[in-house]
């Protein structure tokens, strides 16, 4: 065992960044979701009530998280793997059906969405194996093998619900921890190669997903239908301007847009702040990227490393799928926008894995330091 | 693990410089939408939010002269849906279903519409939106996406009277169609409003939202000039006239001859503009206006008209009826077997006396008559405010025969409407001069501005002198002739009957097919009213204008002109001289050689009864004898057997001017009074042995001296052959 070098204090900009993506979204899904919270509930404060006992515990998890180790983890990942593989099977055999998909475990008055649960604990088992397998790393079989099967398993059991976003994000996540794994790149196009194949696969199986890119490509082909969703989000964002309308100002959300405490919540930010307060959410999301990848190069270690760059990656790929989607830069998917849209599971466990990523920036070594003790400079 | 680490630290900047990328684009994406795209997103996004809710302007009523409604808008409400709005289209239709009584599949295929904004139902009763209304407010969005909006329908309190007059409001989009409703709905309409304002997906205000209402102009009102009680008595005579005759159609016609104002036009068959749409389109029609027919005999007014005015005829002029008149080759029948001898133009007129006025049609020339008719106004539309107007269809003048002229003399070829006939025997009674038809009086819109509509001349056809003697010709037609049943007690009544066999579609003209009518104005010395009856192929065998139509006219007249409060002008001895002698006693009508469904009609005419002795179709006997005096409804015994018609060779005619005729046109108009000709010379006629107008006996041998013309004649050269002129004409 290494020595380990002594803990500092947390990265303050990734920090700031988290909780600044995540002071905008309770205050968004208050703002957007206040029409059709009135209309649902009765109660325009419904959902942002909510958002904001779940923003409280979540960010009182990634305090506590970021003080435990993040090596602990390293042993309790593969437990937490099965624990997450569970979760899936429990979803499937007891879920509850929302919007055509069995994503939720209903606890009593709570729900629980375990695919959320998942994605963090899929990022420290690859982790976790990645870090293991450096040294066969070249080797398709022994080196890349186990992680693709571990990051199969839960991709299937997704889409058995099915949840073709968590999925991507997974794949997408899973996929850049094996590129900053030093994967081969020949394997890594190989397996982009069959990605491509088995979306246009998935693509052509089921004909809503051959619609949806049809819409894409022409959102005004069917703007009552199919277009519905994209039509609405662009208007909204279009209708911002360089200000926006003001906070609260929406007209959209007036039960135009759909999902818009959800899915579509970037179209309110960018109808209520405009092209200031859209391209600002850009910019925190662009800091985190920063930050979280440059906790990952200066991880002490290859786990802490591959770990950090996971979560980043999860959080990054997630946010960029989204901002495409409510942008009309690719075909509509369900994936949330992290820490901004609403949702108790996705907003605790992401904060779950920015704990884990402020733990890894306490141990982080300045880089050049080591590089120049092993060339002995 | 140098290389370990340096080749993932690589791989992670390699990483984040791909991502900064991505989220670079998405910013330019961002930033795209929201400068370059901006405003023609934001017009779309407020366009998509805005709702234009359509205020429906109030449909202007509709009045009589004396400012009773006639029709009038009331307002009811539709039932709408904002399909996206709608959470449960199945429970909704199946609530919908039975109150509404539409299919629940219609409805709920209709709910499911991928659109903004569907129609239901339109103009729902009150009652049923109630009933709506209350299960929506029962049980909390129960009818989630269901819209009422207020919108007016149209009533006529009056429901069928004077439908064609008025026409109706389509029940879904209030548009008029037929009558005033179609003709003025411009008028009527007004300018339809709306709410302009940004809604939510369900239809509601958006607070602060971009709002604006455009309020709805009401639409005009019209004054009629129809006078409803006037109506009434119409339309009483015309449900008489159909439970009696069950006519193929049939048509009353009242009009105020001074300023051409209709104060009353009926038709059957009629509908109820309430429930339009249950009724057969052909329903609809106006008869009166769009419909056009062969006159017959009360097309001899105009004949009469045409020949006073220039000097054609005279009315002492004599004339003499051996029963037919011959033109080119073709006999014409009178309608009254074996003719009616020796009659001034008078009593031509009262008899309706066919070949008298074929001879008066064929002094006057095609060229003047065809002016004449031309100058009343027949052959083209009146104007009358009402859509669908025929124009009638004349005989062109160029290719006219005198065949073609002497049918067109009593009534024959020349097809009109109910509308223009009435219009120009109108003129009659005003003094020549030819009025507009007009139905609307005054224009009123909602601030109270009245536009008034004043009556048009239209020209002075013929002189007031004239006009003043045919209307005493007129007048005794009903106090001495085929009119009698038109008589009205107390007043001076004029007018004239008509009964026209109808042309079949491939020409000829078709048997027990009939158009009987009357034609008239009253008071004859100051006409406050003209009517016209038409009766479109009465079934039974009574059919003569002057049994069926006269009753109806008198009916009409007569109510009317007491409504109207004008006072009666014969003194009580004057009534009884006219109405109870006649009505006691009768001359026995000439039988002998009339076929006996005519020898029956001329009998059931004068109010005489019959019985038959032997066998066969012809009257060869009767007792009493013509002439004969006898209270009404005695028995008249017809002896019936096989015979030719028999033609009094001996019978007085009076002698016509030839005097610029070309030969043929000469030989033909003696011919055709009964004479014969004895040519001297060629060219056109410069004398004649016999003067004009002199009483000759039927077959006298008449001199002409033929001059070579100094221009060329007039008249072409006349078509050896004749029209299809087999026509039964009747009085």
């Amino acid at each position: 065992m290494k020595r380990r070098p002594k803990r500092h204090a947390i990265d303050f900009y990734l920090f700031f960044a988290v909780i600044c993506l995540l002071v905008i979204g309770v205050l968004m899904v208050f703002s957007a979701s206040s029409v059709s919270a009135y209309n649902q509930y009765n109660n325009a404060y419904y959902f942002f009530q909510r958002q904001i006992i779940w923003a409280v515990l979540g960010i009182i998890i990634m305090l506590t998280v970021s003080g435990i180790d993040y090596y602990r983890f390293k042993n309790l990942a593969f437990s937490g793997y099965i624990l997450g593989l569970l979760c899936l099977v429990a979803v499937l055999a007891a879920g509850k059906t929302i919007n055509g998909a069995k994503s939720w475990i209903l606890l009593g008055p709570m729900s629980f969405q375990p695919s959320e649960l998942a994605k963090p604990l899929v990022v420290l088992e690859l982790a976790r194996i990645l870090s293991q397998k450096q040294k066969k790393i070249r080797s398709l079989r022994e080196g890349l093998g186990p992680p693709l099967v571990s990051l199969g398993v839960v991709c299937g059991l997704i889409m058995l619900q099915p949840d073709l976003g968590t999925t991507m994000v997974l794949l997408l996540t899973g996929f850049t921890m094996l590129f900053v794994a030093r994967a081969r790149f020949i394997h890594l196009s190989l397996l982009a190669g069959a990605g491509a194949v088995v979306a246009a696969f998935l693509m052509t199986m089921k004909s809503y997903r051959l619609e949806r890119l049809q819409t894409f490509i022409d959102p005004w082909r069917d703007p009552l239908g199919s277009g519905y969703q994209i039509v609405q989000s662009l208007y909204a964002i279009g209708s911002g301007g360089l200000f926006g309308l003001g906070l609260g100002q929406s007209k959209q959300k007036y039960l135009w847009l759909p999902e818009e405490h959800n899915d579509f919540i970037f179209a309110v930010i960018g109808e209520e702040l405009g092209f200031i307060g859209a391209a600002g959410v850009l910019l925190l999301y662009a800091l985190l990227a920063g930050r979280g990848l440059q906790v990952a190069r200066k991880a002490p270690d290859t786990f802490g490393r591959l770990l950090a760059a996971g979560l980043t990656s999860m959080i990054l790929v997630e946010a960029i799928i989204n901002l495409a989607v409510v942008t009309g830069s690719m075909p509509v998917t369900g994936v949330t926008l992290p820490f901004i849209s609403y949702g108790g599971s996705s907003l605790l466990f992401k904060l779950l894995g920015m704990g884990i990523l402020l733990n890894v920036s306490r141990h982080t070594v300045d880089e050049e330091k080591p590089v120049q003790r092993e060339l002995g400079l | 693990m140098y290389t370990t680490s340096v080749e993932m630290r690589k791989r992670i900047t390699i990483l984040l410089t791909l991502i900064s990328m991505v989220l670079l684009l998405l910013m330019s994406r961002l930033a795209y939408l929201q400068f370059v795209k901006g405003n023609e997103l934001t017009d779309k996004a407020i366009d998509n939010r805005l709702r234009e809710v359509p205020v429906e302007a109030r449909r202007g009523t509709i009045y009589d002269r004396n400012g009773k409604e006639l029709a009038v808008s009331i307002s009811s409400e539709a039932v709408a849906a904002e399909p996206r709005r709608v959470t449960d289209p199945e429970g909704t239709a199946a609530k919908l279903a039975p109150v509404l009584g539409m299919d629940k599949e219609v409805i709920k295929k209709l709910l499911t519409k991928k659109t903004g904004f569907v129609w239901i139902k339109r103009k729902v009763e009150d009652a049923k939106i109630k009933q709506l209304k209350q299960m929506e407010s029962s049980k909390e969005g129960e009818l989630a996406g269901i819209r009422f909006i207020p919108e007016s329908s149209r009533y006529y309190p009056n429901d069928n009277l004077a439908a064609h007059v008025l026409g109706f409001a389509t029940r879904t989009d209030a548009i008029g169609a037929g009558g005033i409703e179609g003709a003025m709905d411009k008028e009527l309409k007004g300018i339809a409003g709306k709410i302009v304002s940004e809604r939510d997906a369900a239809g509601r205000e958006i607070p602060n939202g971009e709002s604006k209402y455009i309020a709805p102009i009401e639409g005009k009102s019209l004054v009629l000039s129809i006078d409803e009680t006037i109506q009434h008595f119409a339309e009483r005579e015309l449900d008489n006239i159909v439970q009696k005759y069950q006519p193929k159609h049939t048509a009353i016609i009242v009009m105020d001859p001074k300023t051409g104002e209709i104060l009353a036009l009926a038709n059957r068959p009629d509908y109820n503009p309430n429930k339009y749409w249950e009724f057969d389109q052909q329903t609809w029609r106006n008869f009166g206006v769009s419909d056009s027919y062969e006159p017959g005999s009360t097309f001899k007014v105009i004949t009469a008209a045409a020949a006073l005015e220039e000097g054609a005829v005279r009315p002492g002029d004599h004339f003499y009826d051996p029963g037919y008149k011959e033109v080119l080759g073709k006999k014409i029948k009178c309608w009254k077997a074996g003719g009616h001898g020796a009659q001034t133009f008078v009593q031509v007129a009262e008899n309706s006396c066919n070949p008298g006025f074929i001879t008066v049609g064929l002094a006057l020339g095609v060229d003047k008559f065809t002016q004449y008719l031309q100058a009343f106004g027949f052959g083209k539309q009146t104007e009358i405010e009402l859509p669908g107007e025929a124009t009638g269809i004349l005989v062109n003048p160029k290719k006219a025969t005198l065949l073609d002229l002497a049918t067109m003399s009593i009534g024959q070829s020349n097809a009109v409407t109910s509308i223009q006939l009435v219009t120009a025997v109108a003129a009659v009674a005003n003094d020549g001069v030819l009025m507009r038809p007009q139905l609307v009086r005054e224009i009123r819109d909602v601030n109270g501005n009245v536009q008034q509509i004043q009556p048009k001349q239209v020209r002075q056809v013929i002189s007031k002198s004239t006009a003043r003697e045919l209307r005493g010709i007129l007048e005794n037609v009903i106090t001495n002739g085929t009119g009698i049943n038109a008589y009205l007690e107390g007043y001076r009544a004029a007018g004239k009957t008509g009964t026209a066999q109808k042309a079949g579609p491939t020409g000829g003209y078709q048997q027990g097919k009939y158009v009987a009518s009357f034609v008239g104005f009253a008071p004859a010395d100051n006409p406050k009213i003209a009517a016209l009856v038409v009766i479109d192929e009465p079934q039974g065998a009574v059919y003569y204008g002057g049994q069926i139509a006269a009753p109806a006219f008198k009916a009409v007249v007569g109510d009317a002109l007491k409504y109207l409060g004008v006072p009666p002008q014969l003194t009580q001895s004057d009534v009884k001289d006219k109405t109870e002698q006649p009505k006691a006693q009768r001359i026995v009508p000439q039988l002998i050689n009339l076929p006996l469904g005519e020898a029956q009609n001329t009998l059931f005419q004068e109010k005489l009864t019959w019985s038959t002795e032997g066998q066969g179709k012809v009257v060869l006997g009767q007792f009493p004898l013509p002439g004969a005096e006898v209270a009404e409804g005695t028995k008249v015994t017809i002896y019936l057997g096989q015979s030719a018609q028999g033609i009094p060779a001996d019978s007085e005619v009076t002698v016509p001017s030839v005097i610029g005729k070309t030969l043929r046109e000469a030989a033909a108009m003696l011919a055709l009074t009964g004479l014969k000709m004895e040519p001297d010379g060629s060219g056109v006629a410069e004398s004649q042995n016999i003067p004009p107008r002199t009483k000759v006996k039927a077959g006298t041998v008449v001199k002409v001296k033929f001059v070579p013309p100094t221009k060329p004649p007039d008249n072409p050269a006349l078509a050896p052959e004749g029209g299809g002129a087999e026509g039964h004409e009747g009085p």
